[in-house]
């Protein structure tokens, strides 16, 4: 009796520690779920700076940026002088372009949507499509992985047969903690991997953690990439309607 | 001699049947020169359609840029390259250029596009572009920003003479580059590429777009003619080995334009090949039945002594005579025909549709008669004759005298 | 040594039957001879002809002309032999069509390399000593049939070959034409040495004859 009494205990315990070690693998689309609202929220306030970076030449944009998840964004530009006041509006899939200097917007035509944003290695397209990974998307969880020293699932997105994306496939590491992502890979429709997005330097951002570092980089080409640094980054404050206006890209600051 | 004149009063011992074989012939054969000629004239038509529209018969640019095009890869040493082009024998012109892509934009609409910044007056002596113009004039280097743009862009921009047109791309540096020109010309070419898709402004201009102060993007050269461009081509090369540019041919820049004159040779050597079956089979029969008809000649030839190789030759030389002669009519017709089309032109408007396609701006195409075309049509026709005429002869040759003699 | 020397000469047409042609025939023919060879039809006369003109090969036996073995010579040879030691008279007269009567004549001479002034100038001649110059331009179909023949005869001498064959000459012409034509082969085998064999079942022929060869079912009887 003494024996069974101290046995069971530890048997318990022991069965509670397996049970809690296999942790039952999440939902694809449950996870994707997650990580979207990790990275977006309901919405974002911010400062970032952008710096492209080519074998020629290297350039940093500092834009202020607002966005609705899922569907509605702005972004003005506010230095260097040359791109001062430029801002990108996006709403749905249609993205408008404004240029001070020559006082015009522009909605971006379809067939430019693939074309770099400001030069960057994001293209029109990405931006359009940031939130597509969960409606445009099947997903499952293929496995586990320590990536960037954080415990994370693999999550694999791939496309619904009638979506709109240029992808054939996207994978995304994402943190078994929070489902932050720490690394995004997109796979072309031959299933060639074209781009890695690493999400680096996680801070405190308000009531979250977040990657306060992107980059962005082709595959193919050596020595070009885009990093995306947050100075400033708030969530879920409410924006007001009228700065997803084209008035609002013509107004000078 | 006896045995030529033998051969040659052979051929017309049955008349109708030598006027007919003749006449197959010389139509086959004129068909054939005049067919050529069409199809050579029109493929020069369309290389200098093509050249003349924009790329010119020879393009200079830093190495690699035709690969890999950025704005970024302009001429290391334009100065260098400007000496090597002077230096060529039949040069009609030259031009510097800035190119690259771009936004172009109206309150209406928008659409990517090539930008190509020129000297106007450089540019006239290379591209015809400068008499393409239907509204309004060619740039002027004494404008403010002006723009040339096609009849297509500016419908599809909804944009008159007179109206902004805004540009957008990506300069040298990796900023973004916006300006505003006035259009100051429209131009219509023919060419759906050049209408829809060029902007054409001041070189300065578009320097300062790109954000290529003193630079260029490629240097364009038109010769006197598309003969001497494998030429100058190899001059160029040689003059400037090691500065760290490449020199194309315009069938490197556009091979389309080569691929399809490959194409449509291969085409018609198919048809020139069919009909010149169709001949032989006809040509066949007439020297076959020639030689049926002479069975005891043959016999009595051999008896006397002629050897079978004789024999062959006779049959054979009387083919070789008639193909003669029907190459002689044929190639007179052909040419006559050629010769007439090649100055008066031939109005292909039906096939218009097509030719808009591949860059034809004219529906009018000039056929062009070459003493090579001539000469190798009528060697092609002899050769097949006389081929043709082998397996008769070598019938003839292996009659058996003594049999062929009692041959009724 | 004799100009035809046959020896125990056989041949055997292989058609639906085996039709022996010539038995064991040796035959021997001297320089100058103006022989006939006569027979039935069937009796061979051809085929003898036939291989005394190289124009074909015997199964057995040997045939030598001129000292030549024929059985042992390549088709090639054969052919240069008839072309200059040979002449043929034709039974049907068998000029070229397209070629005029002096042309005709140059024929030959024209096959082994004569020069054309020199082959023109002996057929002139020859056609001067018969006294048919006035024949010279004109075409075959231009002749009469004893024309024709006499011509042919003409062309088989011209070159002064060791041997003429004449196959039947006169069978197409009446008696008048192939008197004349035997009065110009006598002539000839008279004046030039040349040696006659001709196949006939004229009895004309057969007359004027200095030697007879006669056939019987492939034998000399």
């Amino acid at each position: 009796m003494m024996i069974l009494r101290r046995e069971v205990p530890a048997l318990l315990l022991g069965g509670l520690i397996t049970a809690r070690g296999a942790a039952k693998q999440p939902d694809g689309l449950d996870l994707a779920k997650k990580c979207d609202w990790a990275l977006r929220g309901k919405t974002q306030i911010g400062q970032a700076a952008m710096t492209v970076h080519r074998p020629e030449w290297e350039r940093t944009l500092e834009m202020g940026y607002w966005a609705v998840n899922p569907d509605k964004s702005f972004i003005r530009i506010t230095a260097p002088a040359k791109e001062r006041g430029t801002g990108t509006l996006r709403i749905g899939t249609n993205m408008w372009l404004y240029m001070p200097r020559v006082e015009r917007t522009i909605k971006v035509p379809p067939s430019l949507m693939l074309q770099p944003w400001m030069g960057s290695d994001f293209t029109n397209d990405d931006l359009v499509r940031e939130s597509s990974l969960v409606v445009d998307y099947t997903h499952t969880v293929s496995g586990e992985e320590t990536v960037a020293g954080d415990d994370c699932w693999w999550l694999e997105a791939t496309p619904k047969p009638d979506a709109p994306v240029v992808w054939g496939k996207q994978r995304l590491a994402v943190r078994k903690q929070d489902a932050l992502p720490r690394r995004q890979e997109f796979y072309d429709e031959r299933g060639r991997l074209r781009k890695v997005m690493d999400y680096d330097d996680i801070q405190r951002a308000g009531d979250r953690d977040y990657p306060m570092r992107w980059q962005m980089k082709p595959v193919d080409k050596k020595d070009r990439w885009t990093r995306l640094i947050y100075r400033k980054l708030v969530f879920d404050r409410k924006i007001p309607a009228r700065i997803f206006t084209q008035q609002n890209l013509k107004k000078h600051f | 001699m006896l045995f030529l004149a033998m051969a040659w009063r052979n051929v017309w011992r049955h008349r109708r049947r030598s006027v007919l074989t003749v006449a197959a012939i010389s139509l086959g054969l004129a068909f054939n020169i005049f067919m050529r000629g069409l199809g050579d004239g029109f493929h020069e038509q369309m290389v200098d359609n093509s050249v003349q529209s924009h790329i010119g018969h020879i393009q200079i640019h830093r190495a690699g840029y035709h690969d890999d095009p950025a704005i970024t890869k302009t001429l290391p040493d334009p100065a260098a390259v400007r000496q090597a082009i002077e230096a060529l024998p039949n040069l009609r012109g030259f031009s510097f250029r800035v190119l690259g892509d771009g936004l172009a934009s109206s309150a209406e609409n928008s659409a990517g596009v090539g930008v190509v910044g020129v000297t106007p007056d450089e540019e006239s002596r290379v591209t015809t572009v400068h008499r393409a113009v239907v509204e309004g004039e060619y740039l002027d280097p004494g404008q403010h920003k002006p723009a040339l743009i096609g009849a297509r862009l500016a419908k599809l921009l909804q944009l008159s003479l007179g109206d902004s047109l805004v540009v957008l791309v990506q300069a040298a540096d990796g900023s973004m580059g916006g300006e505003k020109y006035k259009i100051t010309g429209i131009f219509r070419s023919g060419s759906p590429d050049l209408d829809r898709g060029m902007v054409y402004l001041l070189l300065r201009d578009a320097q300062s777009l790109f954000a290529l102060e003193g630079r260029y993007t490629e240097a364009t050269l038109l010769l006197n003619n598309s003969s001497g461009v494998a030429a100058a081509q190899a001059a160029l090369t040689a003059h400037l080995a090691g500065d760290g540019v490449e020199v194309l041919p315009w069938y490197v820049v556009e091979p389309y334009i080569q691929q399809f004159i490959e194409l449509d040779d291969a085409f018609f050597y198919v048809i020139v090949l069919i009909l010149f079956i169709v001949i032989s089979v006809g040509i066949l029969n007439t020297i076959l039945m020639s030689v049926f008809e002479r069975v005891r000649e043959f016999g009595v030839m051999m008896s006397l002594g002629m050897k079978p190789r004789q024999v062959i030759r006779l049959v054979v030389l009387e083919a070789a005579l008639l193909a003669v002669v029907g190459i002689l009519i044929g190639g007179a017709i052909g040419s006559a025909f050629t010769l007439y089309y090649a100055s008066a032109g031939m109005d292909l408007a039906s096939w218009a549709e097509g030719a808009a396609a591949i860059g034809m701006t004219s529906t009018v195409a000039y056929p062009k008669l070459t003493a090579l075309n001539l000469g190798l049509s009528s060697l092609a026709v002899l050769f097949v004759v006389m081929l043709v005429s082998l397996y008769p002869a070598v019938h003839a040759a292996r009659l058996r005298p003594v049999e062929a003699i009692r041959h009724v | 040594m004799a100009l035809v020397e046959m020896e125990e000469v056989s041949k055997t047409y292989r058609d639906h039957v085996d039709v022996p042609a010539l038995r064991d025939v040796t035959l021997h023919l001297e320089p100058g001879d103006f022989a006939a060879v006569v027979g039935p039809s069937g009796s061979g006369k051809t085929t003898l002809l036939n291989l005394a003109g190289a124009l074909d090969q015997p199964d057995s036996g040997t045939i030598r002309i001129g000292g030549l073995d024929l059985t042992a010579t390549p088709p090639d040879k054969l052919a240069d032999f008839r072309l200059r030691r040979l002449g043929f008279v034709f039974q049907s007269f068998n000029l070229f069509p397209v070629l005029n009567v002096v042309e005709n004549l140059e024929f030959v001479p024209a096959l082994q390399g004569v020069p054309q002034r020199t082959r023109r100038a002996k057929a002139m001649a020859l056609l001067q000593v018969v006294g048919m110059t006035d024949l010279a331009g004109k075409r075959p179909n231009e002749l009469s049939g004893g024309q024709q023949q006499r011509v042919g005869v003409l062309r088989a001498i011209l070159t002064e070959p060791d041997l003429v064959l004449a196959d039947e000459p006169t069978a197409n012409l009446d008696s008048t034409n192939a008197s004349n034509l035997l009065d110009m082969m006598e002539q000839l085998n008279h004046e030039k040495g040349i040696t006659f064999l001709f196949s006939t079942h004229d009895p004309q022929v057969m007359e004027r004859a200095r030697r007879l060869i006669r056939l019987k079912d492939g034998r000399v009887v």
